[in-house]
């Protein structure tokens, strides 16, 4: 049997918790993430109520399988997959700001060659002080939500790379250059948000 | 979760190197700052291995362009991170116990 294929198996491998040990770690391992699963939640449908089932619907699951979950391990990344699959699968077909753009053409397009002569990189640093942390979420609010999700999961919930590429199932080469993309859009729309408001005169 | 194997921590140490050679001329100044700007993502990331960190700032120190871009992504990058975090949704009060009675906990 290869690593790999020992690998694969180990991840597969189901614990078999008593119920005390589940309460154990539901309590102690899970629970702990909540704010931060809710804040992930509410950044990807924008409503309190669907961010509500979104975290409640990945709880559910994540006891129904918690045998699948070794102790111990990364429950926090663990979780997030978890709620990254729900709501790809069931909350983003009823989201309040539905998804009409393909981000697999997105993100090729973000990929190309073409894609650089559209990005502003001439953000000024004292244009990022000026602004408020209401601005900057707006900001994030407004890329597309393959994008947006990189950079909640690096900068705001300080994953690596590599968890990264294990929660949002690519490679991590994508990861890096997902994230470098998206750190560029989120730059090009402060700078135009920068200009719209005046802040920015010279930029 | 699995953890990096060799053979993908090799490939990302190669793409380090391969595209910092590409960032600069043959004088060795920087002429792709978008480029470099990817590197010093992995570098702020903590992502770039000891040897691609090593020549990495061993050129920030030699090259004033290198430098300054280096520390304005630092700059803006820790601001908007620091922004973001401090701009955090309040967690419904209801929805911890919510879901533990959900679960029978």
């Amino acid at each position: 049997m290869s690593e790999e294929q020992q690998q694969e198996e180990q991840q597969v491998r189901k614990q078999n918790y008593s119920e005390s040990e589940k309460t154990d770690i539901f309590d102690n391992e899970f629970m702990v993430h909540v704010d931060s699963m809710y804040n992930f939640a509410y950044r990807l449908t924008f409503d309190e109520d669907d961010a509500k089932d979104l975290v409640q619907d990945t709880y559910l699951k994540a006891f129904r399988f918690i045998n699948s979950f070794e102790r111990g391990t990364n429950a926090k990344a663990w979780l997030f997959r978890i709620l990254k699959n729900s709501f790809i699968n069931e909350f983003r077909k009823k989201s309040k700001q539905p998804s009409k753009v393909d981000y697999n053409e997105v993100e090729q397009y973000y990929n190309s060659d073409d894609a650089g002569a559209n990005i502003t990189t001439d953000l000024r640093v004292e244009t990022v002080q000026d602004m408020i942390g209401d601005e900057i979420s707006g900001a994030l609010n407004g890329i597309p939500v393959d994008f947006r999700t990189v950079i909640i999961l690096s900068d705001l919930e300080g994953f690596t790379y590599e968890e990264m590429s294990k929660i949002l199932d690519i490679p991590i080469g994508t990861v890096r250059s997902r994230l470098h993309r998206a750190r560029n859009m989120l730059k090009d729309k402060l700078v135009s948000y920068a200009k719209e408001m005046g802040y920015a005169k010279n930029e | 979760m699995q953890k990096m194997n060799k053979e993908e921590m090799g490939e990302f140490s190669s793409w380090f190197k391969q595209t910092f050679k590409k960032c600069y001329c043959e004088q060795g100044n920087l002429i792709d700052e978008d480029r470099f700007s990817e590197l010093v993502q992995l570098v702020l990331d903590g992502e770039a291995d000891d040897e691609s960190r090593t020549v990495f700032e061993e050129k920030i120190k030699s090259c004033v362009k290198s430098n300054f871009t280096y520390e304005k992504e630092k700059s803006i990058q820790a601001e908007i991170k620091a922004k973001l975090c401090a701009h955090r949704s309040e967690l419904p009060k209801d929805l911890a116990q919510t879901i533990k009675n959900s679960v029978n906990l």
